[in-house]
């Protein structure tokens, strides 16, 4: 059996048992078959040495049985890494970021709490999947949306703490941004509401983010301070329609006005839906979710667009422009009421129409909900707030370096939102994509999902190659060194990265970073909660991963 | 090759029977009949080869057979269906297979048998022998060590997946508990 860092045998055993006596034998998981469940199947350290982990695994099903095991785990020293659906790939999955953690498997703690149509928000448990939140609203008839990630089966409550994002309306995108209200278990067993709910009987806990005092929600984002047991979320009412709209533009450059003048109306909650970037010329669009773009057929495009040495974009733009095709378009959804939409829409097209070449069209304005059949034909759910696992089966399926590719990670380094900073991104990343051969297109763009930057997601394969891991570890280094060096900070790595990226927020001699570790020392002296969860280490165990 | 609406068409009930009388209920009495597998789950996203699809027609006509997809309406139908067996057998794509592998471990499942097929290519004797074990619910040929069992998640496109999985004495994590 696989011990946890600094923890004795005779100590481990002890504590095993305990925590059996709290949840149940049958909920404590020791075996090398039951503990395989917990590897991180896109992991880019698999099969190695450092490949993180578990030693055990227990799965409470309530909250005092959390605050029981933490004291338990607390009063051994044994550190705990709590799991709320486990299934976020690419990210960790449900392996712990210390090779010997215990697993705390909250899945069995899947209970809408509270669910308020009125007031729009809903108190979930770590268990609860956005499948079970979407079933709940619709069996029970409830008029309210999610916002979702691509992958349904993660946890609203894991994915807001890891800093999730999804693809409808701006105020809700941000997963953890929509939350109101959070109940945590902190690392010596005290149990603790934040915001509103930390008056007894409070009547607001999911209706006024700030409470009173300082606001310290999100200490519990991406660290490892507490397990939180609950979270509210604020959901949106269903929009009585949708609908999309293309705006075209004709040359290279015009992303700069372009993006300036989508940034205005989104600064002034004109734009609240989700926009998206596509090319015509090259045939790419900003998310493979939302469908491919017809390819170019202009022969001289063409020609350009497979040049050995890499695309040349003066000539592309050219090109483009000679054949009529249009270099850019802005994907926009639109919600709410028809005139809402309609009133969108005008503005759109006064803004961006000081664009010399600026073409504008508007589909039809549907009626929610759709009808079944065209729903169960829809590639990309998530803007209509509906979870799907469709993101596995789309492409690109491929392999890289002979190997068969297991899975992904990501470089996601947040860029201004400028249409300069885009084609200095678009043009770098593709540079480094070329040089080591990765699959890409030839233009990779930037996501508007977050209000006021721009994501560039990319996604780099994983396989069960260890030559091929390593290089591909060696590959997102250099990538994150040469956005730090412009100042571009990734929002969330995989826990192989943790140091890496926690290491470009150096300012004033890694000011943040003393900071988070005060707060580890003081809150978690044992450092038993998720020791190294996004290179948050306990004291006793800083030296050793320096 | 055949595709839902054309295997619907050859009378292969890819039913949503689980949403109707009630999975569960089904499947007790698709075991109560002699039964092994409880359910056949098809995958909606993909071509399945005729050879394939008359394999699923020759079926044990106890064994009910629901369609899977990637979707939250085809969700539901899972999960009624992971609840309620305790052995299941699948054809399916590889992406499909690994979304399913995972969401019937919280079931208690472990993938047992697994053949896989390239799609393109003329399906050959060995996938035919054992997606008719799995299909006729034999446990030799679940059990059988030649089979590669542990599915290596791919994105490889185009491989036809037969497996089948049983349901272990592992608790069960999904408890459908609704509104506490």
């Amino acid at each position: 059996m696989k011990l946890p860092p600094n923890v004795s045998q005779a100590d481990f055993t002890a504590a095993l048992k305990e925590f059996a006596s709290i949840v149940g034998d049958q909920w404590l998981f020791t075996s090398d078959d039951d503990l395989d469940l917990y590897r991180d199947s896109y992991s880019p350290l698999w099969g190695q040495s450092d490949e993180r982990t578990a030693s055990a695994a227990v799965a409470p099903d309530n909250a005092d049985e959390v605050v029981a095991l933490v004291k338990v785990a607390n009063r051994y020293r044994i550190p705990i890494y709590p799991i709320s659906t486990g299934k976020n790939l690419g990210y960790g999955g449900a392996a712990p970021a210390t090779s010997g953690s215990v697993v705390f498997d909250l899945k069995r703690m899947n209970r809408i709490v509270e669910i308020d149509e009125r007031n729009a928000y809903v108190v979930v448990e770590p268990g609860v999947s956005y499948f079970d939140l979407y079933d709940y609203i619709q069996k029970k008839g409830l008029k309210l949306w999610i916002d979702c990630p691509s992958p349904g089966w993660g946890s609203p409550l894991g994915n807001a703490l890891d800093g999730g994002v999804g693809v409808t309306l701006a105020p809700y995108r941000s997963h953890f941004d929509a939350q109101c209200g959070i109940e945590v278990v902190l690392p010596d067993g005290t149990m603790m509401r934040t915001g509103m709910g930390a008056m007894p009987g409070a009547q607001t806990w999911q209706q006024f983010k700030p409470g009173f005092g300082p606001r310290i929600d999100g200490l519990f984002k991406q660290s490892n301070y507490g397990v939180v047991t609950k979270m509210g979320f604020w959901l949106m009412p269903p929009p009585e329609n949708f609908a999309t709209g293309v705006v075209t533009v004709p040359r290279f450059h015009d992303i700069i006005p372009m993006v300036d003048a989508i940034g205005r109306l989104e600064q002034a909650k004109i734009v609240q839906g989700l926009w998206s970037l596509s090319s015509p010329t090259t045939g790419t669009a900003a998310f493979a979710a939302h469908g491919t773009e017809p390819q170019p057929t202009d022969p001289k495009v063409v020609a350009l667009l497979h040049a050995p040495g890499g695309v040349d974009m003066n000539k592309l733009d050219v090109a483009a422009n000679a054949a009529g095709i249009p270099f850019w378009a802005a994907n926009f959804n639109f919600y709410g009421p028809k005139k809402f939409i309609e009133a969108q829409w005008e503005c759109i097209k006064d803004s961006l129409g000081q664009i010399p070449g600026a073409g504008f069209k508007l589909n039809d304005i549907r009626s929610l909900p759709l009808p079944p059949e065209e729903v169960a034909n829809m590639q990309d759910l998530g803007p209509l707030g509906i979870p799907t696992l469709r993101t596995f089966s789309l492409g690109p399926m491929i392999s890289y370096e002979g190997e068969d590719v297991t899975g992904h990670i990501f470089f996601s380094p947040v860029i201004p939102r400028t249409g300069e900073a885009a084609i200095e991104a678009m043009e770098l990343f593709a540079g480094i994509a070329r040089k080591y051969n990765l699959p890409c297109p030839p233009l990779q763009f930037p996501t508007a999902i977050f209000e006021r930057a721009f994501l560039f997601a990319v996604g780099l394969p994983v396989t069960r190659s260890v030559t091929v891991n390593a290089k591909i570890r060696d590959i997102l280094k250099e990538l994150v060194g040469i956005a730090a060096a412009r100042g571009w900070g990734e929002y969330r790595t995989a826990p192989a990265f943790y140091e890496l990226i926690m290491g470009t927020y150096s300012y004033n001699d890694h000011a943040l970073l003393g900071f988070l570790e005060s707060i580890k020392d003081a809150v978690d002296p044992n450092g038993i909660m998720s020791p190294g969860r996004y290179a948050i280490w306990p004291h006793h165990l800083r030296d050793t991963t320096a | 090759m055949i595709t839902r609406r054309t295997a619907l068409g050859a009378g292969l009930a890819l039913t949503a029977v689980a949403s109707t009388a009630g999975f569960s209920a089904y499947a007790r009495a698709a075991s109560g009949a002699g039964g092994v597998i409880d359910a056949l789950l098809i995958d909606e996203t993909m071509d399945i080869p005729s050879p394939v699809a008359a394999l699923i027609e020759a079926r044990p006509r106890t064994v009910p057979v629901v369609g899977i997809s990637l979707d939250a309406a085809a969700h539901e139908r899972l999960m009624l269906v992971l609840g309620g067996s305790r052995t299941i057998a699948g054809i399916s794509s590889g992406a499909t297979l690994f979304c399913v592998e995972r969401l019937g471990w919280d079931h208690g499942f472990r993938l047992t048998a697994r053949r896989e097929q390239r799609v393109d290519d003329p399906i050959g004797d060995a996938f035919r022998g054992d997606a008719a074990a799995f299909l006729a619910g034999s446990s030799a040929a679940a059990g059988s060590p030649a089979l590669v069992r542990a599915y290596r998640p791919s994105r490889a496109d185009g491989v036809l997946h037969a497996w089948v999985m049983q349901k272990s004495d592992r608790p069960q994590f999904r408890q459908n508990r609704g509104e506490a």
